[in-house]
């Protein structure tokens, strides 16, 4: 602690070195304005919770290419689904219905699925400035799931593959699935995360995909007000919301990349809460400050690494088992502390979803991968590299993959792997990826079910470049195919969860990945703020405003 | 000025004349500050570890001023604040700040120095041709300056990065393209200025070549501003290294740097300030050495300045 | 003199054309793409393609070459590839900012910089020209990030006396807005005194030491003539250059700053528009920062003309 003052005091030193360069301020035109009176808190003063987010700017709002968190955050307040994960707490079992009154019922018809939803009546679309508000109606329901489907109008078509959707009548909506899905993987395709948001029809057909993307049109707790460029989303409490007027007047998400200047804004009463940094010392140094709350939740967002094996030598099995002994999972994990960071031992995180590997289960299995660099050199020596190798990577400038990246340099160099890691941009870094440059290649990722994961890093159509349907299969990876169809199909849970695990046993027997930890989310807010649910996991990986969140004064 | 005190004063006075400069160094004060600051950020980047040495016996280079190996992670005590063993603590990797900080004086001192070299030669040359020509060389060279300098100068070192992709060489020649421009201008418009001096008239009078006249009359008599100069562009160039790595671009890991070093610390400001703290005030006293070295070579190399 | 003037801009005309070629070709070389920034890490290659297509990015480059420059003659800058808002809008709400953070900086770099520069040249070799030229140069040799972000937890966080984030609201309140002016104005304004209290400096010793300025003290003039009639006059031609320099480097500059002060401006747009690959945005900015650094490096030119008779004769002989 009192190194930290002196500290301080070196650091206000070197501030008045600089600020002596000029002598007392001289008189001119750029002269601080005379203080402005500050606002002060008057209970009349509307209620408008200010959240600091960790980005530049938005991307879209149209929920149907939201994929970031910044817009994720924002489209989770305006948007509904027919289904949606219970607030705070994404697990699957506690999922309720939202814009449907119940959950769907299923039957049988010529071998294809028919689920059938009833809507809930009286919900209405926020008025916008080309349409007035009105009510939703299977008519909007399913314009929204086809535009879902239609891969020039969002970033999620290929979930909807061989999906019809239809109005029965104003209140019921049927979807028929050519090949049958158990509800573990159907319902979250209508529930309120990516394609499933339910846009109004009348809206986006009176402005325009385009300036949708900027003036969103839902029937959510909060309604699209105003977007300054770089600066803020201002969105106002929705009166007519259906499930009851927020208890908030309104919703400020400011853009502030800089992690600094979100923390003094917090520090300084200008923000009420903001995204913060995945280290366990801030959090601590953050629950110091009085008035301040910090809370990590989850979904954790999965590190994975994924090795080439096509990129000599590491189409050799015994030198990636030789790397994967290498790496020390403790020693990635002390970089951001528990329990921000909680290591895994499967590429689906058991802790969030159904289908995922349990350290006891892959102890049993002898697939835990422990460290033990002894043994890697041995294997790298019987594999013919006693004097290890050379790789050469790009990485994100993002700390979260920097830091793996770079601490996986330290490790691998112990066994005499020599890893280059040249720093780019993070879009060049994804763009370079999906291009196969990467012998080896850090993924940090949410998915929302093990299906997801599996198919889109493990499927063989998945594989960079020569797939089928290229997606992000790094270690083209290709003997799993048939276990993750099977699992697909299977409507039975239990089996489904079976093959699953099944599927990654594979994974890490070849290990063709090796699963590293995941990440939590960390957001610090003034005391005064009440969410209005416990925070346990939000997929949208923000904390989870709606009606319920107040501001105590 | 008369005519008859030449600018560049002939060879047989030239061992005078570096006597006589010395003998001004010495006793400008500010000057000898910053080059003894020079000559310590120069040493410590030269034997923070052996690798003068290591060749010699076939070794790799081990830590010789530096305590510790500077890439030596040891993430169960990141961050930890300043101590007797570890004077400016541990980073986020739990890195010996201290170490780095000296191995990072070879980047700065690198990026620096041969950036502003390689900009500063393109700019005196193409600036002086150009002044001292005139006509459709200028045009060319002042107009390709004007396209150049419609980058704002951080951004074009941005894009060429992007372009190139990192590292320690992209960074000099990034920096040297971004400084270019800018000693050109300035090169000019000394040039145009120093030519309608009267002993640049009369050298061309007397039938002087042009060769002759650009580096034998013009060079050394805007000589002066240009060390200026690039003591402040060596400045810049720290700095612009700096925020280039801030950005997130810098040399690649795990070379330490005090720029990266600043950017992994910024985010810790407020929990482990020593992160950012140091890095800080390396470059802000290699910095200053080199400003003040520079203000005492300008005293020195600047011809008029011989009472 | 008009004529100069109108020739000097009929050559911006090409130094644009340059500038949008240059680019645009630039742009293109950038490793990665708008799809897989707009997209994220969710996305599939299906969805990028069906993107690239919509952008129109596929279509060959002489037409896209076309199709932006006619649009940006008609005085369109286009649409965001990313979120689809007009360019134009965008960067009507942002160049405010800038220009005030700009005009801010050069205003305390140039009000402070000239006099203490002339000042310190005068006190030579006293303690204070000692104690000015060190803190002139500390000032000079702290990264501007750095300093802003000190400047945030000293003057914001800890003493509270202006707003730590943010850009207050320019249209609805542009008083109020000046509290959030006075930090980022102060980090540019306080680096660029530095520099411009060296060269004034430096330039007024050599210009003390020539011999008309001698002659002038030697025929008795006032010391106050000699030195603002003769001797800044004379020391203003590289000073001039130098603010011409930083005007134009500071809208550059200004990009750090407004990041750390999360204040919308050009230059954070146009990092945006970098690491999200908009390639209709990013030509649009560089045309708009190379418009804008024409007119300042004329106005540079112009000034030198009026300090120094020489050089606006042999210009306009041309």
């Amino acid at each position: 602690m009192r190194a930290r003052s002196v500290l301080w005091l070196l650091a206000v030193l070197v501030l008045l070195l600089g600020a002596c360069a000029a002598p007392q301020q001289a008189p001119e035109g750029q002269a601080p304005a005379p203080a402005v009176e500050e606002p002060m808190e008057e209970p009349a003063e509307p209620l408008i919770l200010r959240l600091g987010q960790n980005a530049a700017d938005l991307r879209s709002l149209d929920p149907h290419f939201a994929t970031t968190t910044q817009d994720r955050s924002l489209v989770d307040m305006v948007f509904n689904a027919l289904l949606r994960y219970k607030p705070g707490n994404g697990a699957f079992e506690l999922m309720e219905p939202d814009l449907a009154e119940d959950f769907p019922t299923m039957e049988m018809v010529d071998g294809k699925q028919v689920w059938t939803f009833k809507l809930r009546q009286g919900v209405m679309c926020h008025p916008s400035e080309v349409t007035e508000a009105y009510e939703l109606t299977a008519e909007d329901v399913v314009y929204s799931l086809e535009k879902a489907a239609t891969p020039e109008r969002s970033a999620y078509a290929g979930e909807y593959n061989g999906m019809t959707f239809e109005a029965v009548d104003d209140y019921t909506v049927r979807i028929t699935l050519e090949t049958p899905l158990s509800p573990v993987l159907f319902y979250p395709k209508v529930a309120n995360y990516s394609g499933g948001m339910i846009v109004c029809k009348k809206a986006i057909e009176a402005m325009g995909d385009e300036a949708f993307k900027t003036a969103p049109v839902g029937t959510g707790p909060f309604m699209f007000a105003s977007y300054s460029p770089q600066e803020k989303v201002v969105l106002a409490a929705n009166p007519d919301y259906f499930r009851g007027r927020p208890k908030l007047d309104g919703v400020e998400m400011r853009y502030i990349p800089d992690i600094s200047s979100r923390e003094a804004g917090l520090l300084a009463g200008e923000l009420d809460v903001i995204n913060g940094i995945p280290d366990i010392a801030w959090v601590d140094r953050m629950k110091g400050e009085g008035d301040v709350q910090v809370d990590v939740f989850g979904v954790g967002e999965v590190a994975t690494v994924h090795f080439n094996m096509t990129k000599p030598p590491l189409d050799i099995p015994e030198v990636r088992k030789a790397l994967a002994y290498a790496l020390d999972r403790d020693e990635f994990l002390a970089l951001f502390g528990e329990p921000i960071a909680e290591n895994v031992y499967s590429p689906v995180p058991a802790k969030f979803l159904a289908g995922g590997l349990t350290r006891e289960e892959v102890e049993a299995l002898g697939l835990a991968y422990d460290v033990d660099r002894e043994r890697a050199r041995q294997m790298l020596a019987d594999a013919g590299f006693p004097d290890g190798f050379d790789l050469e990577v790009v990485s994100s400038e993002m700390t979260g993959y920097r830091r793996i990246y770079e601490s996986m340099q330290a490790q691998l160099a112990e066994i005499g792997v020599r890893l280059k890691v040249n720093i780019v941009d993070h879009s060049t870094m994804h763009s370079l990826i999906r291009q196969d440059v990467n012998p080896i290649v850090v993924y940090i990722a949410w998915r929302p079910n093990a299906d997801v994961y599996l198919t889109r890093f493990f499927h063989s159509d998945s594989i960079v470049v020569t797939g089928a349907k290229p997606d992000t299969n790094f270690s083209h990876y290709d003997r799993i195919d048939d276990l993750i169809e099977q699992a697909r199909g299977e409507t039975d849970p239990e089996q489904q969860i079976q093959l699953w695990k099944e599927a990654q046993i594979q994974i890490l027997e070849d290990m063709a990945a090796y699963p590293l930890h995941y990440q939590q989310q960390v957001y610090a807010r003034r005391a005064n703020v009440d969410y209005g649910h416990e925070l346990v996991s939000v997929f949208a990986l923000y904390p989870g405003i709606d009606e319920n969140t107040t501001i105590q004064r | 000025m008369e005519s008859t005190l030449p600018a560049a004063p002939a060879a047989p006075e030239l061992r005078t004349q570096r006597q006589r400069a010395w003998h001004t160094f010495k006793r400008n004060r500010t000057a000898l500050v910053g080059l003894a600051m020079v000559v310590l950020v120069a040493l410590v980047a030269i034997f923070s570890d052996t690798v003068l040495i290591a060749p010699l016996t076939d070794a790799e280079p081990t830590p010789l001023l530096a305590p510790y190996d500077p890439t030596i992670q040891d993430p169960r005590n990141r961050l930890l604040p300043p101590s007797w063993e570890h004077p400016m603590g541990l980073d986020t990797y739990g890195r010996d700040i201290f170490s780095r900080i000296l191995y990072g004086a070879r980047v700065s001192l690198m990026v620096g120095i041969l950036s502003v070299a390689l900009g500063g030669i393109l700019g005196v040359i193409l600036g002086l041709v150009a002044g001292y020509s005139g006509g459709a060389a200028e045009q060319w060279i002042m107009r390709s300056v004007d396209v150049l300098m419609a980058f704002p100068s951080l951004l074009m070192g941005l894009m060429v990065l992007a372009v190139l992709g990192s590292g320690l060489t992209k960074m000099i020649i990034a920096i040297g393209i971004m400084l270019a421009p800018g000693f050109v201008r300035v090169v000019h418009g000394a040039t145009l200025g120093a030519k309608q001096n009267d002993y640049i008239l009369a050298a061309r009078a007397i039938g002087a070549g042009h060769p002759r006249i650009l580096f034998r009359h013009l060079l050394p008599n805007i000589l002066g501003e240009v060390v200026v100069l690039a003591s402040i562009w060596v400045a810049s160039a720290i700095r612009v290294e700096a925020s280039l790595s801030f950005i997130g671009l810098g040399v690649s890991p795990p070379t330490p740097a005090w720029g990266t070093m600043i950017r992994e610390g910024v985010q810790y400001l407020t929990t482990a300030p020593w992160i950012a703290l140091f890095p800080g005030l390396a470059i802000l006293f290699t910095v200053l050495a080199f400003n003040l070295l520079g203000d005492g070579l300008r005293d020195v190399l600047d011809p008029k300045s011989y009472q | 003199m008009i004529r100069y003037i109108l020739h000097r801009l009929a050559l911006a005309v090409p130094i644009l054309l340059a500038v949008f070629t240059l680019v645009f070709l630039v742009v293109r070389v950038l490793p990665g793409d708008p799809a897989v920034a707009a997209l994220g890490d969710y996305a599939s290659e299906e969805a990028l393609e069906a993107l690239r297509e919509r952008m129109g990015l596929n279509d060959p480059l002489p037409v896209q070459y076309v199709r932006f420059l006619g649009n940006m003659l008609r005085g369109d800058l286009g649409r965001s590839l990313i979120n689809g808002k007009p360019i134009n809008e965008q960067v009507a709400y942002v160049l405010p900012y800038t220009l005030m953070l700009t005009a801010a900086a050069v205003a305390i770099g140039t009000v402070l910089g000239i006099p203490l520069g002339v000042f310190t040249a005068l006190r030579r070799n006293t303690w204070i020209d000692y104690v000015g030229r060190i803190f002139s140069l500390a000032g000079l040799s702290v990264p501007a990030f750095y300093l802003a972000i000190l400047l945030i937890f000293l003057f914001a966080v800890r003493l509270g006396w202006f707003p730590a984030v943010g850009g207050g609201d320019l249209a609805q309140d542009p008083v109020g807005s000046l509290r959030f002016l006075v930090l980022p104005a102060f980090t540019l304004g306080l680096i660029m005194t530095a520099s411009v209290t060296r060269l004034t400096r430096s330039t007024m010793l050599n210009v003390l030491r020539e011999d008309y300025v001698r002659t002038a003290q030697a025929k008795g003039l006032h010391r106050w003539a000699v030195l603002l009639g003769h001797a800044l006059r004379s020391a203003m031609l590289p000073i001039v250059s130098l603010i011409g320099l930083w005007t134009a480097s500071l809208i550059g500059d200004s990009v750090l700053t407004e990041f750390v002060f999360s204040r919308p401006g050009l230059g954070k747009m146009l990092v945006g528009a970098i690491l999200q690959r908009d390639y209709s945005a990013l030509q649009s900015i560089m045309v708009i920062y190379a418009f804008f650094v024409v007119v300042i490096n004329l106005l540079t030119d112009l000034t030198y003309g009026f300090l120094d008779p020489r050089i606006r004769h042999s210009q306009s002989a041309q």
